[in-house]
């Protein structure tokens, strides 16, 4: 009696039925591809990395070397993404998956953390441990089920705003633990912490400048486009052709024109403004922003209806309100996405500017590139990344806005 | 009305820029390598010692740029190699770079002539272009000057030398170590890499990627050791000096006319074998580069 009441129970919650009683249905296969992705890197590749020196070659530990209570959390939240893939009800399984992925990202991060602690003590002083592929394999696993779940889930913006701020939180507090210290990555990161703080700003600094001007040069760009077309044909070309530079070449053909430029215009100079550093940087990213800029603004008035503002004319609507009433309302989506773009685009691109001396996030990037310091590199990349998350996220939230007023 | 205004504003501008111009610190700036922010921040440590404000622009970019920089006076200050001042110029041909006193003269002199920069003490120490093998083929095959590699080479031994495209294009490179060694590397024993950084060059021989067993390396460089690579000496002296020294804008210095006797005790200090070890201990031991010159700086009694 017992076993048919589970079976029962066990159909309901599974979905199986008559013929695939034998087999439960899967009901979500991204979580089954990330289980089974995640258990083949969990075999194959190693979880730290652990080397005499910075530089040496090191020996690769797999998870299993890791202390019991994280290994066993991060592999009872593995399976549990296997088992949640078979689970019927959205809602639950968010809910559920959002649990596991949590547990998963904390036990490959505290043990990370506290193998390194182990093998460091081990060591000698200068040893290095760094972050497998297993330990960036499971950390992306538990991320994108995280991701996946919060967007299936239907959660309201308070509840993603908690849910994001729970998991930064818990973070920041293990990294303020110090749980995170003997990693190669962290050391990297308190060594370069003085003047971290200093190159991302002078990234945002970059990003900031360049979208600033490349809205001040589009917007005419754009009134330009839509009032003569004959110019649009011309406007997209040349600006198509600058976007094909490669982003060192445009950065290094920028500072012989700047430099003479400086020297011609003694005003520049006092400005600060050379060949060199932040000058023609700025100038090189507003000149990748513009393309996208000018066709995505493009795009957005031109594809209000003519019908639209006929009515609206014949109603009485001056240009004025025209345009505050109706066409920017209706443009509004289309400028945002093409704002997105374009930072989206910008903070990338700037870390290249650290080669002519503008500082910035890439300074780090390319300080680990010629030191061969892989874990100074990710020093520089992932505030990058996340900037560019951030950034996307506002702009999504914007383009909610955008598109409620319609 | 305008006009008035603009001319006002104009003469705001123009005072402001006179008046930051006489209370101007000195910017100092640096290669984005390992060994630049090292003499970039004893240049800092130095001058702050010596009550002389000073701006940090370590870090800049690629020889170059830094150039570029100094040039255009967006720096006043970076440390320099006598041996890329032949580049400079265009006279790498000539044999003057390969004395170590001549060729600081005649940088000092050229580039005072037409830029009116200054070239101060430099070190007593040497990063020119080496090629570095494994300690235990070294050990096995005794190989430990270049005389002995071109032996090596000629027997007919496998080689394979990882190196930048500049150290095998340039005449002051590789082809100047065939030259006056009596060598030849073939196409096929070379694996030309784009970058004129050595970590990748020295770590493809430490670990044998793609048979390569001799590296291109400087010879300051701190990861020799660590990597148990070995450099070959270039006792015939193929190779240009590189003796590194601070170079300063003449109008920087008129400013601040302490800044050579400041600088010039630090220099001194900096011969081959602290260097090595200085830029070990960052390549390395992963040490913060700031750290690494100040403790320098209390050994040697530079500061308290």
């Amino acid at each position: 009696m017992r076993a048919g009441l589970f079976d029962k129970r066990f159909a309901l919650v599974f979905g199986s039925n008559a013929e695939t009683a034998s087999m439960p249905k899967v009901h979500d296969r991204i979580l089954l591809g990330l289980f089974s992705l995640g258990l083949v890197v969990i075999f194959s590749g190693g979880f730290l990395n652990c080397a005499p020196n910075r530089l040496a070659t090191g020996v690769a530990y797999p998870l299993s070397q890791a202390p019991a209570l994280e290994t066993a959390a991060a592999m009872i939240g593995l399976c549990g993404l296997a088992f949640l893939s078979l689970a019927q009800g959205q809602k639950l399984r968010s809910f559920a998956t959002i649990l596991v992925a949590a547990l998963i990202l904390w036990g490959s991060l505290a043990g990370a953390g506290r193998l390194a602690a182990i093998l460091m003590q081990a060591g000698p002083p200068a040893t290095r441990a760094s972050l497998g592929p297993a330990f960036w394999t499971l950390a992306s696993v538990a991320i994108l089920a995280l991701v996946d779940a919060v967007q299936r889930g239907n959660f309201s913006f308070p509840a993603r705003a908690c849910i994001g701020a729970a998991f930064c939180a818990s973070f920041l507090l293990m990294a303020a633990t110090g749980a995170f210290d003997s990693l190669s990555l962290a050391r990297e990161f308190l060594n370069n912490r003085g003047v971290f703080v200093n190159e991302l700003l002078h990234h945002l600094g970059l990003v900031c400048a360049a979208i600033f001007f490349a809205l001040m040069i589009g917007v005419p760009l754009t009134v330009l486009v839509l009032r003569k077309k004959a110019a649009g044909g011309f406007v997209f070309a040349s600006l198509g052709i600058l976007q094909t530079i490669p982003s060192i070449a445009l950065f290094g053909v920028l500072i012989a024109p700047m430099s003479r430029l400086s020297e011609l215009l003694p005003l520049l100079r006092s400005l600060g403004i050379n060949g060199t550093g932040p000058a023609p940087a700025v100038l090189a990213l507003t000149l990748y922003s513009l393309l996208p800029l000018v066709r995505s603004f493009y795009t957005g008035f031109s594809e209000v209806a003519m019908e639209v503002k006929d009515a609206a004319a014949a109603i009485g609507f001056g240009w004025r309100r025209l345009f505050i009433v109706v066409e920017l309302p209706l443009a509004l989506p289309a400028l945002v996405s093409g704002l997105r773009v374009v930072t989206i685009q910008a903070i990338g691109l700037a870390s290249v500017a650290a080669l002519i001396g503008a500082g910035g996030l890439g300074t780090f990037i390319f300080q680990g590139i010629g030191q061969y310091a892989l874990d100074l590199v990710l020093v520089g990349a992932i505030p990058v990344i996340l900037l560019a998350l951030l950034a996307n996220f506002i702009f999504e939230m914007l383009l909610g806005l955008a598109r409620r007023n319609l | 009305m305008p006009t008035r205004r603009l001319f006002l504003a104009g003469v705001a501008a123009s005072t402001l820029a006179r008046a930051s111009a006489e209370a101007r610190p000195v910017i100092v700036g640096s290669k984005l390598d390992l060994e630049g922010g090292l003499l970039g921040h004893m240049m800092l440590l130095a001058l702050a010692e010596g009550k002389i404000a000073t701006e940090s622009r370590l870090g800049i970019g690629p020889t170059s740029i830094l150039r570029a920089a100094l040039l255009s006076g967006a720096i006043d200050l970076c440390p320099e190699y006598t041996g890329n001042a032949a580049f400079f110029f265009h006279e790498d041909g000539d044999p003057v770079w390969k004395d170590a006193a001549a060729g600081y003269a005649r940088a000092a002199k050229l580039d005072y002539a037409r830029n009116r920069l200054v070239w101060l003490t430099p070190a007593p120490a040497d990063n020119s272009w080496v090629i570095a093998v494994p300690e235990s083929l070294a050990r096995i095959q005794n190989l430990r000057t270049m005389v002995d590699f071109a032996r090596f080479v000629r027997d007919g031994n496998k080689v394979k030398l990882a190196a930048s495209a500049e150290f095998v294009e340039s005449a002051a490179g590789l082809p100047a170590f065939e030259t006056l060694y009596g060598f030849r590397l073939a196409a096929r024993q070379l694996l030309v890499l784009s970058g004129g950084e050595t970590s990748a060059t020295m770590k493809a021989a430490a670990d044998g990627i793609s048979g390569v067993n001799a590296a291109m390396a400087y010879a300051t460089d701190g990861a020799l050791k660590a990597l148990d690579l070995h450099a070959l000496e270039d006792t015939l002296r193929a190779e240009p000096v590189y003796a590194p020294a601070p170079v300063v804008r003449e109008a920087a210095l008129a400013s601040y006319p302490k800044i050579g006797d400041i600088l010039s005790p630090v220099f001194a200090r900096l011969d081959l074998a602290s260097l090595r070890d200085l830029n070990e201990r960052v390549a390395v031991e992963g040490e913060d580069s700031g750290t690494v010159a100040k403790e320098f700086f209390r050994a040697r009694g530079l500061i308290r």
